[in-house]
């Protein structure tokens, strides 16, 4: 066991020369991962401008510029106040999601009732924000309607006011107002049927799907550290390194242990750091981190050490690391580094869960989504710890069998 | 401390080691000499544990190579003759690692790297990376990594190849410093000079057999005290065989021909300067034209081309 530890730390003292390796297995998935998010996975609403010329200038046109910016509809619209001719330009340039003028002389046609025609010219360029308008303008002129038959009086006498009306008045008003609410209430909220209310049963809340990316980027970092530590044997073997450990007493297991505490230690490095920043990234709870590192750190290193297997397989570096790399990018499609397993096609996902670093992510995916931490089975764990003792003791078999000795 | 018993290599058909025996003791250094591809690298694997003898024993310090690996093993050290170094790891890393290797610890481990960094001569490059030495420096540290836990037998394969003058003189000065210390040494080399200064004894190996063994005495002994002529040009083979035949009948020296090749020929025989003329008269007589000469004093190397007829580094 002394050895195996000198033999980790001897490894961990050669990687800190080699630190732009772990830089590159770090900022490769971050960089994918940072992009994905960006594009899928951000909580910005779309916003919109609704140009506003108010020819009118009375009341009411001012309560319909408020209704547009009140409320929730105000984080997705702003209202802009400008002239017929500049709110034309930006339009017609699509500097905005609509404009909507309101004529000289709407507010006395609303309390005639009167005809009276609001113009608004919507951006054909965009698709959500303009019917958003376009259906809110055609509420306020309905509820105007609404308004002005219960209220025509009441409005009357609010638009004729002077800017400091009596207090008197003002009580007089809204106890009217109020009496009418009431007298219409039963009519307009009736209990008009009975409802019986089912209650569904309670769905799991469906992860964000940038969250879903989330386990499918640290398995790319574990899978590229992972080969580029697993590549070290070829270095040592060049390094003529191996061949010398032949000639030491009876070590070779003890430096296989070794190989795998330094491997578990950076790609856990690896794969830690940027769990931690996808932790806070998509607001994980922190609980979570000690489980889902322990998964990603011993995961990969049963992954180091069949990579490590297949690279020892062939006669030479070139060789091994082209057919490593060959192998990596297809298990990094399959397992969901690109696409989360989630939102693949069925029959696809199931491919994809059977690959090794499906299956890892898969699991750590169910890690951060639960409820709770160490929510993994613990046949899970089991498996992983049986694939990196079957892969690092084939490692030993073959250092023995020939790998160490050319 | 180091005996080699009828060990042989076989490669399906091809025998790369044939039969070899030899044995060295305490204090000595053991040359195993021979040119490239004779089987020395080989040897050293078998005696090593890197590969598996086909036949015969090998025993290190009483241990059998193969029986008893592991207590062989402990009582050897090994300069292989390509680098194995961690060009990444600081020198004195490199040093502390084998040492643990071989299970020094502590204190004992301290003192005999500071030692071993003295003797090899990079004590103030201690903390360097090795990949930032020179060929000779690395060369000094892979001998470094072989003795440091002081095995009692040491395997030295072609450990100056590629290395300057300075740094092989101070790898000789290593090497007879481990000597002293009580060190068995094989060295193996195909340079005859080295052996010279460095062996006490020595095996000259061709085509994976031993040929000749013995102390330096005793080799210089079979060859007596007969130069070696060599020369070049064209000589007839048929009268050329007849007029030396003839020359080797008068009796007058202890002439006696190695090889005969058309375009060479080489000769022994005792103060050769002093007969030349006759046998150049004798080839010319035969139709033979001589376009060179080389006249060497008897030692390792004209006696390799004694016995095998060939230049050692052919």
């Amino acid at each position: 066991m002394s050895f195996a530890l000198t033999s980790f730390k001897k490894d961990i003292s050669r990687w800190r020369q080699d630190v732009m390796s772990v830089l590159i297995w770090i900022s490769i998935p971050l960089m994918i991962g940072g992009l994905i998010t960006s594009l899928i996975g951000s909580d910005v609403k779309p916003h919109g401008v609704l140009l506003m010329v108010d020819q009118d200038e009375s009341l009411l046109s001012g309560f319909v510029a408020g209704a547009y910016s009140s409320g929730e509809l105000g984080e997705l619209i702003s209202v802009e106040k400008t002239t017929l001719e500049d709110g034309t330009e930006r339009i017609n340039e699509g500097d905005a999601s609509g404009l909507l003028v309101i004529p000289e002389g709407f507010g006395a046609a609303l309390l005639n009732s009167e005809p009276v025609t609001l113009t608004l010219k919507t951006n054909p360029s965009q698709t959500i924000l303009p019917g958003i308008i376009s259906n809110v303008t055609e509420i306020l002129l309905d509820a105007g309607f609404y308004a002005h038959q219960l209220f025509g009086d009441e409005i009357n006498t609010m638009t004729s006011m002077s800017d400091n009306p009596p207090d008197a008045l003002v009580a007089a008003m809204a106890v009217t107002i109020q009496n009418k609410i009431e007298s219409v209430a039963p009519q307009l909220f009736p209990p008009i049927i009975d409802v019986e209310i089912v209650e569904p049963p309670p769905k799991e809340p469906t992860p964000p799907l940038a969250l879903l990316f989330l386990p499918g980027m640290i398995l790319m970092a574990v899978m590229f550290s992972a080969n580029g530590v697993a590549s070290d044997w070829w270095r040592e073997r060049q390094q003529g390194t191996l061949r010398r450990l032949v000639y030491a007493p009876g070590q070779l297991g003890a430096f296989v242990v070794g190989k795998a505490l330094a491997a578990a230690v950076i790609i856990g490095m690896v794969g830690g750091l940027t769990l931690i920043i996808g932790f806070f990234y998509h607001d994980v709870s922190l609980s979570k981190l000690p489980s889902s590192l322990l998964w990603v750190a011993l995961s990969g290193v049963a992954l180091f050490s069949w990579f490590a297997v297949l690279q020892m397989s062939f006669g030479s570096q070139k060789t091994a690391s082209v057919i490593s790399s060959m192998l990596l990018f297809p298990l990094l499609m399959a397992g969901g580094s690109f696409f989360p397993l989630a939102v693949l096609p069925g029959w696809i996902a199931v491919i994809g869960r059977a690959s090794p670093n499906g299956f890892v992510a898969d699991r750590l995916t169910a890690e951060v989504t639960a409820s709770s931490a160490w929510s993994i089975a613990f046949s899970d764990w089991l498996i992983v710890l049986a694939a990196a003792a079957a892969g690092l003791t084939v490692c030993a078999w073959r250092l023995r069998s020939g790998f160490a000795r050319a | 401390m180091l005996k080699v018993e009828e060990l042989s290599k076989n490669y399906g058909d091809l025998v790369a080691v044939d039969k070899v025996s030899f044995e060295t003791g305490k204090g000595a250094v053991f040359g195993l000499l021979g040119p490239n591809g004779a089987g020395k690298s080989t040897t050293i694997n078998c005696i090593s544990g890197l590969l598996q003898p086909t036949s015969g024993h090998a025993s290190v310090a009483g241990h059998d190579v193969v029986s008893d690996g592991k207590a062989a093993r402990r009582n050897l050290g090994v300069v292989p003759q390509e680098l194995a170094l961690y060009e990444d790891l600081p020198a004195v890393e490199n040093l502390r690692y084998w040492g643990k290797a071989y299970g020094l610890h502590g204190q004992e481990l301290d003192s005999r790297v500071v030692e071993v960094l003295e003797t090899i001569g990079l004590s103030d490059r201690a903390k360097d990376l090795p990949k930032e030495f020179s060929g000779g420096m690395k060369r000094r540290l892979n001998f470094g990594c072989g003795i440091v836990h002081k095995p009692q037998v040491i395997l030295l394969d072609e450990p100056t190849v590629g290395v300057d003058p300075q740094s092989r003189a101070r790898l000789f000065d290593m090497v007879e410093a481990e000597r002293d210390a009580g060190a068995c040494i094989l060295y193996t080399t195909h340079y005859m000079e080295e052996a010279e200064r460095l062996c006490d004894s020595v095996a000259i190996i061709d085509h994976g057999k031993l040929i000749a063994q013995g102390t330096l005495g005793e080799l210089r002994a079979k060859l007596g005290a007969r130069d070696i002529l060599q020369l070049s040009g064209s000589f007839p083979e048929e009268a050329t065989r007849h007029a030396l035949e003839i020359l080797i009948e008068r009796g007058d020296h202890d002439l006696e021909v190695i090889s005969q090749e058309e375009l060479g020929l080489t000769l022994t025989l005792s103060q050769a300067s002093q007969h030349l003329p006759a046998i150049f008269d004798t080839v010319s007589g035969a139709g033979g034209n001589v376009t060179e000469t080389s006249l060497r004093s008897p030692n390792l190397e004209t006696l390799f081309l004694l016995l095998t007829g060939k230049e050692l580094r052919e």
